[in-house]
């Protein structure tokens, strides 16, 4: 029977980060607190008047905070607090998830390799403004690219730790 | 000393040496020289020991291809690789190399007497052999031939190197740096796409590094493709396979060419590359000749000579014999005459070769055999010589040599075209398979297309031969030790199909996967089954292209990073309380918490006896959560779970219990209705992704029609469980809009309102049979919550409890978890959950299963409880269970335990178990035979605390 060593460092152990860490073109930070909403509906408009917002209407675009996912779910990231109302009888679905996810940013002439690095999508052709739901190895993950450099990108609760650690795995000299 | 270094040529750099050993001893070589290379400047011809025979080996090729040199390759604990071949390693200072297979040492292997005593081992000797007896086979046989099996050693520690791994994405990926590579590359980027350009070796330039004429082209190229931005060129970089639409994975080597002082960074990098168009430029890898002798160490491929002498600057030998079935051997044959290598003879079976080659060797002085064959070698550890006679049988002719060199002709690198899954058409004039037909946009280019001229030859590997070929030792797999005879003993065992005969004789099934046997095989099976090789058909090529290190496909999944570990807002807390956990799916969750000196037993004992007693907190926020929205909410759970969910009013809760289509129980929940078309569904920690891919798969597929939408809430919430009869007491001062009073909130109910501040969905229901609330708040004020409840609990002494206590106390109750009471083939009855189908119900997913023969047959294995004779007796779950402790083994097993604890709310021992017809054994007394002794126990209800459930009351 061969013996092998306790790893130094255990996923136990892993810490989620609370400040900003900076490496070689690219730093990590969380974003600014949100509201949060899981929006689906049959007919787009029928939500765009409950909510009173407009929605995107393509897959992958993104109109003022809110992102569509789906042909038929939009997923909403507003300032923290924003309120929008339940729907009740109507063939439309309004869930508030704020507490659900956590927002990171990767931000740098580096970022886009790094969230490369665990993501399959070509995101070099993903345009300004364009959201989509994706993985980041086996984690789920929403990439809002914000700015040329700049991507928001939304993860559950409980896989934020990994995802932290993770990418500065894979930041160069991140400290 | 047979191979010694040149005078000049070739791309080493001879200003700058480097020192490492092999098997101990210093050697040394130049920059840019490979370990084969360098070794064999210095005269070592001896690499390694055959697999099976333990037959002294030497170098075959000069490529990924080569069968023989294995070594494996030290770089300090926990950095030891086997089986590299020697002439894919480059040499670095210190590098330290041991070739492998032999016992005590390369040139002295005492297991040689395999190689003595082969006739004893022909083709499947092992599964004939160790049959009988079948004991003999854990005790004797398996210890024994495991010791001698297998190639290099295994790792015995942790490695300690770390793996990059990057996605990529092109509009043309280039496999292969050759010539033909090289040129795809630069068409590409010129139309201004994103390139990737990969190649295995050191540098690109693949043949053309062998061919001094090209180097000014290449290092043209080489800059061109450096300078141009949209191109990425990876050397040290393998493609291990093409999967589906382009996708293709390749592995860089990133520090194992470095010295250990010089390496800095992963080791290397997994690239995961999605291409709009694949170009393949693999190339094509030189056959051996099948001959007597043909594997004595000094006897390789043409190929690999020329290879030797102008990219390494090494001669083979000081006089060469080139046998040759193919042109390329008298052209390789011209080349290194040209380097200073002294050819001594061209063998060529054949009668007519082109004038300009005969004349070429004439030139240069070169004695011709054509019509000839080498039909044996003389040497054992080194080539002294080689016999050769006109066609394979007149009278043998001695020539003194001390390397052989093979022309057998070529075959293309199809691997990857295979893997996906291009087809093949058979090629008369190559004698090998070439590629056809792709449903990919994937293309071949050069010689892996067959579009290069290495000139023309003869088809078939297999030289004739005066031995009958049941006789001789001609070897086609060298690193598996298949001879040609053992193909031909396959066939006369009555095998037809190349798979059988692959899979009988092991030829190409080596960690070479047969880069060099499985033409000569496939014609040696044609020629003796007299069928065209077409209809023997070809093996499947598989990824990985070459053994590729598992670090590189792990990628950051190792260590801390392997999966991620998810932990509630509230793990911190029981951190700092001494929780020890238990992982549960992805989670890990507080599984008790000791005080003191506590072990499990006495802090589990503890933390029930409180509950029943008082209260205690408990973290549930791992719940499977699922917000169902939507008119037609109600419609879609009456059909997705067992039991009327039409009538359930908003304010109610009710037990779910969900089967798969095969009517067995796959998940269950308490699930909530807020609003006529709002609920708030939970299912198990570990069923929660599960059951919501389960409901959107019908939801999209059988049920469009329904406007109902789900969302996973599992994370939105964190879920406070208060359980005990002074829950209400601990909760009432922190909540706000919620009237707890037993009328206005009764068991089985959920209302909205605020606790501590923040918005709430308080449920009132119990997994302990004692007064129960569950606050489910947002997430992110979990915690701030908690600790309110925790210190309000402290003034009515609570304890906080993890997830033994909760076990124990839903046993008591006799509450079945799923996955633990049922295994996936337990029907509602059978868990005797009957109550919770609807009968009136006109369908429901499972519905139609429930009313199969076998389901509805008696005998079935049920649910019941067991009480142990004696009390403190805790059974073990998963133990068996029969009726009769004396009958012989193997005896009727009856059922197993499922769940079995020791109760100090009862004083005893109380366990859950699925017994045959186990309703219909009440008060039986039944047996569970253990190895410290059989245990009996009473067959009961399971429910062993509060049948009336007045304590729900409290």
């Amino acid at each position: 029977m061969v013996e092998i060593a306790e790893i130094a460092v255990s996923a136990a152990e892993l810490k989620l980060g609370t400040e900003p860490v900076q490496g070689d073109g690219v730093r990590l930070s969380h974003a600014d607190p949100k509201a949060r909403y899981s929006l689906r509906a049959r007919d787009a408009k029928v939500l765009a008047a409950v909510i009173g917002r407009a929605l995107p209407g393509k897959i992958g675009d993104t109109d003022g905070g809110i992102a569509c996912l789906g042909p038929d779910e939009w997923y909403a990231l507003l300032p923290a607090g924003t309120d929008l109302p339940r729907v009740e009888g109507l063939p439309a679905s309004v869930v508030d998830v704020s507490s659900r996810a956590l927002g990171l940013v990767l931000e740098g002439p580096g970022a886009l390799a790094v969230l490369s690095s665990g993501c399959p999508l070509d995101l070099a052709k993903m345009g300004v403004g364009r959201a989509t739901r994706t993985v980041f190895e086996t984690v789920e993950i929403v990439v809002w690219r914000e700015a040329e450099d700049r991507w928001h990108v939304e993860v559950w609760r409980s896989f934020a730790t990994w995802l932290w650690n993770a990418f500065l795995a894979v930041m160069p000299h991140a400290k | 000393m047979t191979g010694f270094r040149l005078a000049d040529g070739g791309r080493i750099d001879r200003r700058t040496k480097r020192n490492f050993t092999f098997d101990g001893k210093a050697r040394w070589g130049y920059a840019g020289d490979s370990l084969a290379s360098a070794l064999l400047a210095q005269g070592q011809m001896l690499f390694g020991r055959s697999f099976k025979y333990h037959r002294p080996r030497g170098i075959l090729g000069a490529g990924v291809e080569e069968p023989n040199a294995l070594v494996t390759v030290d770089r300090g604990p926990g950095r030891v690789t086997p089986n590299l071949r020697a002439p894919s390693v480059a040499i670095h200072d210190g590098l330290k190399a041991v070739s492998q297979n032999r016992f005590p040492t390369l040139k002295t292997d005492l297991i040689a007497v395999n190689n003595v005593l082969s006739a004893f081992f022909p083709a499947g000797f092992y599964n004939k052999t160790f049959m009988w007896p079948r004991a003999a086979w854990e005790k004797v046989y398996e210890p024994i031939i495991r010791r001698l099996a297998g190639l290099g050693d295994s790792p015995t520690t942790r490695d300690p190197d770390h793996y990059d791994a990057t996605y990529a994405h092109c509009e043309t990926l280039v496999v292969g740096a050759g010539p033909a590579g090289i040129a795809a590359a630069l068409e590409a980027a010129a139309t201004g796409g994103r390139v990737i350009l990969i190649d295995e070796q050191e540098e690109i330039g693949g043949g053309a590094l062998s061919d001094p004429a090209q180097w000014a082209w290449l290092a043209e190229a080489s800059a061109k493709l450096a300078a141009m931005d949209n191109v990425t060129v990876l050397s040290r970089t393998t493609a291990i396979g093409h999967y589906h639409q382009n996708f293709v994975v390749a592995a860089e080597r990133l520090t194992d060419h470095l010295a250990v002082n010089e390496a800095e960074g992963p080791r290397e990098k997994l690239w995961r590359i999605r291409a709009g168009e694949v170009v393949l430029a693999m190339g094509a890898i030189e056959r051996p000749l099948v001959f007597e002798g043909n594997d004595v160490p000094g006897v390789m491929l043409a190929s690999a000579a020329k290879t030797f002498a102008l990219r390494y600057g090494v001669a083979v030998g000081r006089k060469v014999v080139v046998m040759a079935v193919h042109d390329s051997g008298w052209r390789d044959a011209l080349a290194l005459h040209k380097a200073g290598v002294n050819i001594a003879a061209i063998v060529d079976l054949r009668r007519d070769v082109a004038s300009d080659l005969i004349e070429g060797a004439r030139d240069a002085r070169i004695a011709c055999y054509q019509g000839y064959a080498v039909t044996s070698i003389s040497g054992g550890q080194a080539v002294k010589g080689v016999t050769i006679a006109l066609a394979g049988f007149g009278k043998g002719q001695q020539l003194d040599c001390d390397a052989v060199l093979m022309a057998g002709g070529w075959t293309p690198t199809v691997h990857l075209w295979s893997h996906a899954k291009g087809t093949l058409r058979w090629d008369e004039a190559w004698g090998a398979f070439v590629p056809d037909k792709t449903h990919e946009n994937l293309r071949c280019v050069g010689a892996c297309a067959g579009a290069w001229s290495f000139g023309k030859g003869l088809p078939g590997g297999l030289l004739p031969a005066p031995k009958p070929l049941h006789e001789s030792k001609a070897f086609v797999d060298f690193q598996n030790d298949v001879k040609a005879r053992d193909i031909g003993l396959a066939v006369q065992e009555g095998f037809r199909s190349i798979e059988h005969i692959k899979r009988y004789t092991t030829n190409g099934m080596a960690t070479d996967q047969g880069k060099t046997s499985n033409l000569n095989g496939l014609q040696i099976a044609s020629g003796v089954l007299h069928r065209p090789v077409t209809e023997i058909g070809l093996t499947t090529f598989r990824p990985p292209y070459t053994p590729q290190s598992f670090g590189a496909i792990l990628g950051h999944h190792k260590e801390a990073l392997f999966q991620p570990l998810r932990k509630t807002v509230i793990d911190d807390w029981a951190a700092s309380h001494g929780a020890v956990y238990e992982n549960v799916a992805q989670w890990r969750r507080a599984r008790f918490f000791p005080q003191g000196s506590e072990d499990m037993d006495a802090a589990v004992a503890r933390e029930c006896r409180t509950v029943r007693s008082a209260v205690g907190v408990f973290d549930a926020s791992t719940l499977g959560k699922i917000e169902v929205v939507g008119s037609d909410a109600a419609e879609f759970l009456n059909r997705m779970y067992t039991n009327p969910w039409k009538s359930l009013e908003p304010g109610r809760c009710r037990y779910g219990l969900l089967l798969g289509e095969h009517g067995f129980i796959i998940d269950d929940g308490v699930s909530a209705r807020l609003a006529p078309d709002r609920f708030h569904l939970t299912t198990t920690t570990g069923g929660a992704a599960r059951v919501l891919n389960m409901m959107e798969d019908y939801l999209q597929t059988e049920w469009s029609d329904l406007d109902v939408w789900l969302t996973s809430t599992t994370e939105q919430w964190a879920v406070i469980a208060v359980q005990g009869p002074k829950a209400r007491r601990v909760i009432e001062p922190l909540m706000e809009g919620i009237d707890l009073s037993p009328e206005a909130f009764p068991h089985m109910a959920v209302r909205e309102g605020r606790i501590c501040g923040v918005e709430t969905r308080l449920f009132r229901v119990s997994f302990t049979g004692e007064l129960g609330f569950e606050v489910n708040v947002p997430a992110e004020h979990g915690r701030m919550v908690w600790e309110a409840i925790w210190a309000e609990g402290q003034k009515h002494g609570a304890v906080a409890y993890g997830t033994e206590t909760m076990h124990v106390l839903r046993a008591e109750k006799g509450f079945i978890i799923v996955g633990q009471d049922t295994d996936g083939t337990i029907t509602p009855d059978d868990a005797g959950l009957g109550w919770a189908v609807g009968k009136k119900k006109p369908d429901f997913v499972g519905k139609r299963s429930l009313a199969r023969p076998d389901i509805v047959a008696p005998g079935r294995k049920q649910l019941v409880g067991l009480l142990t004779d004696d009390p403190q007796a805790v059974l073990e779950e998963g133990a068996q269970i029969v009726a009769d402790p004396n009958q012989p083994v193997p005896m009727t097993m009856l059922g197993h335990v499922t769940s079995s604890y020791h109760s100090a709310t009862l004083g005893r021992s109380i366990a859950m178990a699925l017994v045959a017809g186990g309703r219909d054994r009440m008060g039986e007394t039944l047996h569970i035979p253990m190895p410290a002794g059989t245990i009996s126990a009473k067959v009961v209800a399971p429910m062993f605390y509060d049948p009336e459930g007045s304590r729900l009351n409290g």
